[in-house]
């Protein structure tokens, strides 16, 4: 099978190509130029209305050395990233042990808790909004508490709590459908075992269950890391990267300095610098998945 | 019998030929905020119709603040509508999207002076003028008489003072309500000029720093942190004015500024009286800002003729009147200023008197290309004096060196 005739190949080869023209074209129609197309604007200084003209570096140059909240927004998206990551993983793996425990009800706790995931995210952050707002019900139910919180959204030390707090109740429901539908592979004769051995049930969640989701939580890690970097929705809606830079976001950076500013050069080089984080992340967690993912059941 | 049929037909086709290649379809690009706005706006667009049958007019619309952004990227991908509004405080930075009208103007003999002139030069950049305006006017501060009678202050008067104001904001905060919603850039902006601060330098630069505008944007934000008449303002993803007019509305805040354009929008939710008030005299008197909008044609439209016919129709009298009354214009025309008076503003308590006073006072808002920027930065830095995390001084030397970055 291995030694296949160059011939037989050539016109394999031939048949292939109509087959997969299509989704190449598609890929490269709506992802690959659309990406090396960035990347020249990123040397440019291309500000939409007016004169064009390469600048080289100076884009990335001017980022790195002279913006005054460049750091302070990357360090933003770090730490929402590392926030709401961590938080996410506890909360969808916590709440999918607990379903996954129920003598009843699973299927509808599963809905309930996903439905946020496919309600558009603006939406959602517009509900919040009205509830967070200054003289709103939240600030009125922690008045009747008497407990002394600021207005969350209007705190630079809190408003970032608050996009981590609503990306969470939004999006907590895929990863934990994820891990409950691995958790629901594990072979029962697995845990009976164990049981049976004497280990009692943290032992045999920490021991069996999760080595055995392990791909599905790195697979949940790396996808929740990327939409995390990307954070944009939410901030848009709540808070437009305010008060201060508080909130900013490099994905919400993007799009102020591209729409709001005009400077698309600029915004492609942080579009660019967001894009090789991501790529470094991944490929980072890719290498490290060798430690910890076992794939054998 | 047949054949008379299909000679009629055939007719009827050639007729329906002819007339479809001689109709002109024109895209009209114009932001609104609510619905009774957009019905203004397509019976604008009808009367072009009706004026010039062949002529269509597509009224394409987005919210105010994504006008501006979307403007530029139909821009840079050639897809600017043929008509285009534009707004005299964005004019340094969009009037290059348009053609100059003056040979129009002049070949036609076109009667500018039928409109009021400071928003004919707000809509002009070098000397060039680039749309004919609609509307125009100047910021002023609404009231809500209900409120004030109930809490037993005077009404306000052309010509109140600071101190009359801020007598009546206490008075008007009470649980639950305030005196004065508070927004940013524009109601600031006039409140620093009444304070005698300027925002550009003797050059028209940025300059929001200065030693006056500090000391005006404290005093600013003194309203909010220290007097507490008004409530705090989030950065959210709603504009600061559109917070301040929905505080207004909903009878949260007795008093806020904004102008004339907004009556339509006013009326149509509240359940109040209003009033109408211009601002209150500060250290160099009671100075606001004025600003309008108009109509000009874009750079890249095949059809600039039909489109220069268009915009005048849209800016004619017939237009002229009916945005007046329907309140959605205090008309640039000066003659079609009384139907707004008569017939937009008149449960207005105090229009008459108030807005030809701030007229007298009013400046134009002058504005630099990026002004789009500045007051995003508003929005955006604004709420960190407003919350006392940050000195306002420092918030706006940040607006400054972002704006200028």
């Amino acid at each position: 099978m291995a030694a296949l005739h160059p011939r037989r190949r050539r016109s394999d080869l031939r048949a292939a190509i109509p087959f997969l023209l299509p989704g190449f074209l598609g890929l490269a129609t709506f992802l690959i130029l659309p990406l090396f197309a960035s990347l020249l604007l990123s040397f440019s200084n291309w500000q939409v209305i007016g004169q064009t003209r390469f600048v080289g570096l100076a884009n990335y140059v001017n980022l790195f050395t002279h913006d005054p909240i460049f750091w302070g927004v990357f360090r933003t998206t770090l730490l929402y990233t590392v926030e709401y990551l961590a938080l996410n993983l506890v909360i969808s793996l916590a709440m999918a042990v607990w379903i996954g425990s129920l003598s009843w009800g699973r299927q509808l706790f599963r809905l309930v808790f996903f439905l946020p995931t496919f309600t558009p995210l603006i939406g959602i952050s517009l509900v919040w909004l009205l509830m967070l707002t200054p003289g709103g019900i939240v600030d009125s139910v922690f008045a009747t508490l008497g407990a002394p919180v600021p207005n969350l959204i209007t705190s630079p030390a809190y408003a970032l709590q608050v996009v981590v707090i609503v990306s969470l109740w939004s999006h907590f429901g895929y990863n934990m459908l994820l891990f409950g539908a691995a958790l629901e592979t594990i072979p029962s004769a697995y845990l009976d075992a164990a049981a049976i051995d004497g280990a009692r049930p943290w032992q045999r969640f920490w021991r069996i269950k999760l080595p055995l989701i392990s791909p599905s939580l790195f697979f949940g890690t790396v996808l929740t890391t990327i939409s995390s970097l990307q954070v944009f929705d939410q901030v848009y809606a709540l808070t437009r990267g305010g008060p201060g830079s508080s909130t900013t976001t490099l994905g919400y950076a993007i799009y102020s300095q591209g729409f709001v500013t005009y400077r698309l050069g600029y915004a492609s080089a942080i579009a660019w610098v967001l894009f090789s984080v991501i790529m470094a992340l991944t490929a980072l967690q890719l290498r490290l998945q060798r430690r910890w993912v076992h794939y054998d059941i | 019998m047949k054949r008379i049929l299909g000679t009629l037909c055939l007719v009827a086709l050639l007729c329906g030929r002819t007339a479809a290649a001689e109709q002109v379809h024109l895209t009209w690009f114009m932001w609104s905020g609510t619905e009774p706005e957009v019905v203004a706006w397509k019976h604008v667009a009808e009367l072009v119709t009706r004026r010039y049958p062949d002529i269509t007019v597509e009224f394409q619309t987005t919210s105010f603040p994504d006008y501006w952004t979307k403007l530029p990227t139909l821009a840079a991908t050639h897809r600017l509508p043929d008509i285009v509004s534009l707004q005299s405080l964005r004019s340094p930075g969009f009037a290059d999207l348009m053609v100059s009208l003056d040979e129009r103007i002049k070949a036609d003999k076109f009667d500018i002076d039928a409109f009021d002139p400071s928003i004919v030069k707000g809509l002009s950049r070098n000397g060039k003028q680039f749309a004919l305006p609609y509307d125009f006017g100047p910021w002023v501060i609404y009231y809500n008489r209900d409120m004030f009678e109930k809490a037993g202050v005077p009404l306000p008067q052309p010509g109140w003072t600071e101190a009359d104001f801020m007598r009546d904001a206490k008075a008007l905060t009470k649980e639950g309500t305030f005196g004065l919603a508070v927004s940013e850039p524009d109601a600031f902006m006039v409140f620093a000029r009444s304070k005698g601060a300027h925002y550009l330098d003797a050059k028209g630069q940025l300059d929001l720093n200065n030693a006056g505008m500090k000391n005006a944007f404290a005093q600013y934000v003194a309203l909010v942190s220290k007097d507490k008449v008004a409530p705090v303002l989030p950065a959210s993803g709603v504009q600061s004015s559109s917070v301040a007019n929905g505080r207004f509305t909903s009878g949260n805040a007795a008093m806020y500024v904004d102008g004339p354009w907004q009556v339509l929008n006013i009326r149509k939710k509240v359940n109040f009286a209003v009033g109408m008030a211009p601002v209150p005299v500060r250290e160099a008197g009671s100075i606001t800002l004025s600003a309008g909008s108009g109509f000009g044609i874009s750079t890249t439209s095949a059809h600039k003729d039909e489109a220069w016919m268009a915009i005048q129709v849209m800016t004619g009298p017939e237009a002229e009147q009916y945005l007046a009354e329907a309140g959605r214009a205090f008309a640039a025309r000066k003659d079609f200023q009384k139907y707004w008076y008569d017939v937009a503003a008149a449960g207005v308590v105090g229009a008459r008197e108030a807005l030809p006073a701030a007229l007298k006072t009013a400046e134009p808002y002058v504005t630099t290309p990026n002004w789009a920027v500045v007051a995003s930065l508003f929005e955006q830095y604004a709420p960190l004096a407003f919350g006392g995390t940050e000195e306002p001084g420092k918030v706006l030397d940040t607006i400054q060196s972002l704006a200028n970055q």
